[in-house]
């Protein structure tokens, strides 16, 4: 095949944010069209986000140099910058390297964080818009659906994206580890921090049935109430209103501790010693630290959660091997089927597959009449297989003359492997946007076809 | 080789086979495994329940006959823990369930042949006063004992905050631990003290039976005890999480040892 898939692109390794800003792509949608109209390519697809510009394309029959070129021409010219400066901050890939790339990208392990689940939601919107511009056919179609799959794989059979990496959401995984869901419990918010209303927020959208929210300023708790919901009270009263929560989150700025381990015995007692959850984000701490030697109550500070946070990463940095392998492997697969994209090893798949079940279906038959002559069985096998050639001669003319076509040979040719399974690819059905859900079994087929001709009868 | 040794035989390997490939499962983190586990012990829970209706239905005086004691108790512990992963889904528990069930079905077949001596009429009413409730209470304990066990050692890593990220996402909550617990305290303690007090009940209307003082009686009230004062307590003075964890452990020990003592000591009895 002499048509080649380029992928450029910048990310936050290699660019800083100043020239991110500058070469983001804000019109998504004419810059591919542009693509399409102004470079020597096929088909494209881009991919602009806060932290990553990615443009994949597949290239007519032109040297390499020459569509990279075009490509760093285009993207500078329609962010009004010199191509120089973008030289300087872009990696450039071809063929397996750019499939390789992109299959890295959707499993996020080439993300900030790694194993963040955002970014793959981004590849698909953008994919999507591709597709409405007409700029994605068959190649970046195929490598788009696969991406997905392999960025599903990777998240099933890795652990690379199954805890958390962030303060507030490794506050909601505890609070999760103690007390299962977190439906019908609530939380109580012990000064208005940013951090400690990020984690209250969070807590919120994972089941928290109701908030407290207690403050020295009474009306930051009621603006504070206004906009996460929840009650907002004096901070004085907080003693009092204490054994009604499971989770305490304080950051307040007081320099002496707010909740001392004597208070929390007795708010226990009235509790009859149903856990308690405390999250210290305050700096100097809010909460005594004696509070977690008391039963059923369990306290994190500052540096525990940042302590969390750290394994986590580490956790997942030894997931992200794992992950690599799982995408070299799915690289490979995908390199086979580029190569045959042409329309020889497509002839031969077809008629080594009819073969196949031409020979399978004689052998049951057989099986079933019981032992026949050596010529008998010759006869049978030479009608079966004739069988088989036949009925291709038909696809196989067609395949020919479509894909004599400008343009068209790849996407005759991937149909047909995709028709007659060639590849044996099982594709998770959510890999396909907008198909309805609904799968075919082979034991329905015969069903299918009976129906089929007594409609027509 | 006849019906019932292929039978037993069957079921011991389910059995082993299950608690094998759930440790493999739990000790790589293998899903998969976990998965196939269950249904060797489900598969093998199905032959135990088909050994047990068998053996009833071929001879009424099995009941008496006590040979098969310990094979209930398994049957019971796999059936006590489906119960639990319907309710609670707690997969976890057969990390204890398993490996338990196997051990009593296989004592069954060594320490069985304990004759219980009674009147026939009075036979299915001691059974399932004593002996049905006494094993319904080891089964409901031996589940209180693995949520004992996994809340004392989840408890402990979420309080000293050390390898935190070893907690799998699928290991079940603190929460759901201590419900376990709450579950084989409010039940098991009622049906212990049912099964425990219909021993006595036996020597009031047995005319040629004369209650006296043994070390095996005075064991079985010292975990009677024990179980009350954890009743007490978690029921009436909110008693949850750690402490009740470790009375539970404690208890199931002592039930064991209690357990074994009288099996001992009726085999040994001409």
């Amino acid at each position: 095949m002499n048509k080649k898939i380029v992928l450029i692109g910048l990310n936050h390794r290699t660019a800083g944010v100043e020239v991110r800003e500058k070469f983001a792509l804000t019109d998504v949608e004419n810059f591919e069209k542009g693509l399409v109209a102004n470079c020597p390519v096929h088909e494209c697809m881009a991919l602009s986000t806060c932290n990553r510009v990615e443009i994949i394309a597949v290239s007519k029959q032109v040297s390499e140099r020459e569509v990279l070129d075009s490509l760093i021409q285009h993207w500078a010219g329609s962010c009004k910058s010199s191509p120089e400066v973008l030289l300087d901050n872009i990696y450039q890939y071809t063929d397996l390297e750019a499939v390789e790339h992109i299959f890295t990208v959707a499993c996020s392990l080439d993300s900030m964080v790694m194993g963040e689940p955002q970014i793959l939601g981004q590849l698909k919107d953008a994919y999507r818009s591709a597709v409405d511009n007409g700029t994605a056919k068959t190649i970046v179609n195929r490598l788009l659906h696969k991406s997905f799959s392999v960025a599903k794989r990777v998240r099933t059979e890795t652990a690379i994206a199954s805890s958390a990496v962030s303060i507030s959401f490794a506050a909601v995984e505890l609070a999760k580890k103690i007390f299962g869901d977190l439906e019908g419990t609530k939380a109580m918010l012990v000064g208005a921090g940013e951090m400690a209303e990020l984690a209250a927020t969070h807590l919120l959208h994972n089941g928290v049935m109701d908030i407290v929210i207690a403050n020295r300023t009474f009306s930051r708790a009621k603006e504070l109430s206004e906009n996460m919901g929840g009650e907002p009270i004096q901070i004085e009263k907080m003693p009092d209103r204490l054994h009604e929560v499971d989770i305490v989150i304080s950051s307040t700025g007081s320099p002496v501790a707010v909740i001392k381990a004597k208070e929390i015995k007795k708010v226990l007692k009235r509790r009859k010693n149903k856990p308690m959850f405390f999250i210290d984000i305050a700096v100097p701490r809010d909460i005594d630290p004696d509070v977690n030697n008391l039963d059923n109550v369990y306290l994190y500070d500052i540096d525990d959660l940042k302590e969390v946070v750290e394994d986590n990463m580490a956790q997942r940095q030894e997931e992200a091997f794992k992950a690599k392998a799982v995408v070299k492997l799915e690289t490979d697969t995908f390199g086979l089927w580029l190569s045959s994209l042409e329309l020889q090893p497509t002839i031969v798949d077809m008629v080594d597959k009819s073969e196949d079940i031409a020979q399978r279906e004689l052998n049951k038959t057989l099986k079933r009449i019981g032992p026949v002559d050596n010529e008998t069985r010759k006869a049978l096998e030479t009608l079966v297989l004739s069988v088989a050639h036949k009925s291709l001669h038909e696809p196989i003319c067609f395949l020919k003359r479509r894909t004599q076509e400008e343009g068209s040979a790849e996407r005759f040719i991937d149909i047909a492997r995709r028709m007659f399974n060639l590849d044996e690819e099982n594709i998770p059905p959510e890999a396909h946007l907008d198909r309805k859900p609904g799968i075919c079994p082979p034991e329905d087929i015969e069903q299918l076809i009976d129906a089929s001709k007594n409609k027509e009868q | 080789m006849g019906l019932f040794e292929s039978l037993h035989i069957c079921i011991i390997a389910l059995y082993a086979l299950g608690t094998i490939l759930f440790l493999t499962g739990v000790s790589t983190g293998n899903d998969k495994l976990k998965r196939i586990s269950i249904w060797f012990a489900s598969v093998g829970f199905f032959l135990n329940s088909v050994d047990l209706i068998l053996v009833i239905t071929k001879d009424a005086n099995a009941l008496n006959a006590g040979k098969f004691y310990f094979n209930i108790l398994a049957w019971c512990v796999l059936a006590l823990y489906f119960f639990l992963w319907w309710r609670l889904r707690l997969e976890f528990l057969a990390i204890t369930a398993l490996p338990l069930a196997l051990l009593l079905f296989v004592a069954s077949m060594s320490l069985g042949g304990i004759r219980v001596v009674m009147p026939p009429e009075l036979t299915a009413l001691f059974f399932g006063l004593h002996i049905g409730s006494l094993i319904l209470t080891l089964g409901v304990l031996t589940m209180a004992f693995g949520a004992g066990l996994a809340f004392i050692y989840y408890d402990r890593k979420l309080k000293t905050k050390e390898g935190l990220s070893s907690i799998g996402k699928d290991v079940p909550s603190l929460e759901k631990f201590d419900r376990v617990n709450r579950w084989a305290v409010s039940l098991g303690f009622p049906i212990f003290t049912l099964g425990l007090f219909s021993t006595f009940f036996w020597y009031w209307i047995e005319p040629n039976k004369h209650f006296a003082w043994d070390i095996m009686k005075i064991g079985s009230l010292i975990v009677w005890f024990l179980y009350a004062f954890l009743f007490h307590q978690r029921i009436v003075l909110g008693w949850r999480g750690r402490k009740p964890a470790m009375l539970a452990i404690w208890v199931f020990a002592g039930m064991c040892v209690s357990l074994l003592h009288h099996t001992i000591t009726f085999k040994a009895m001409p």
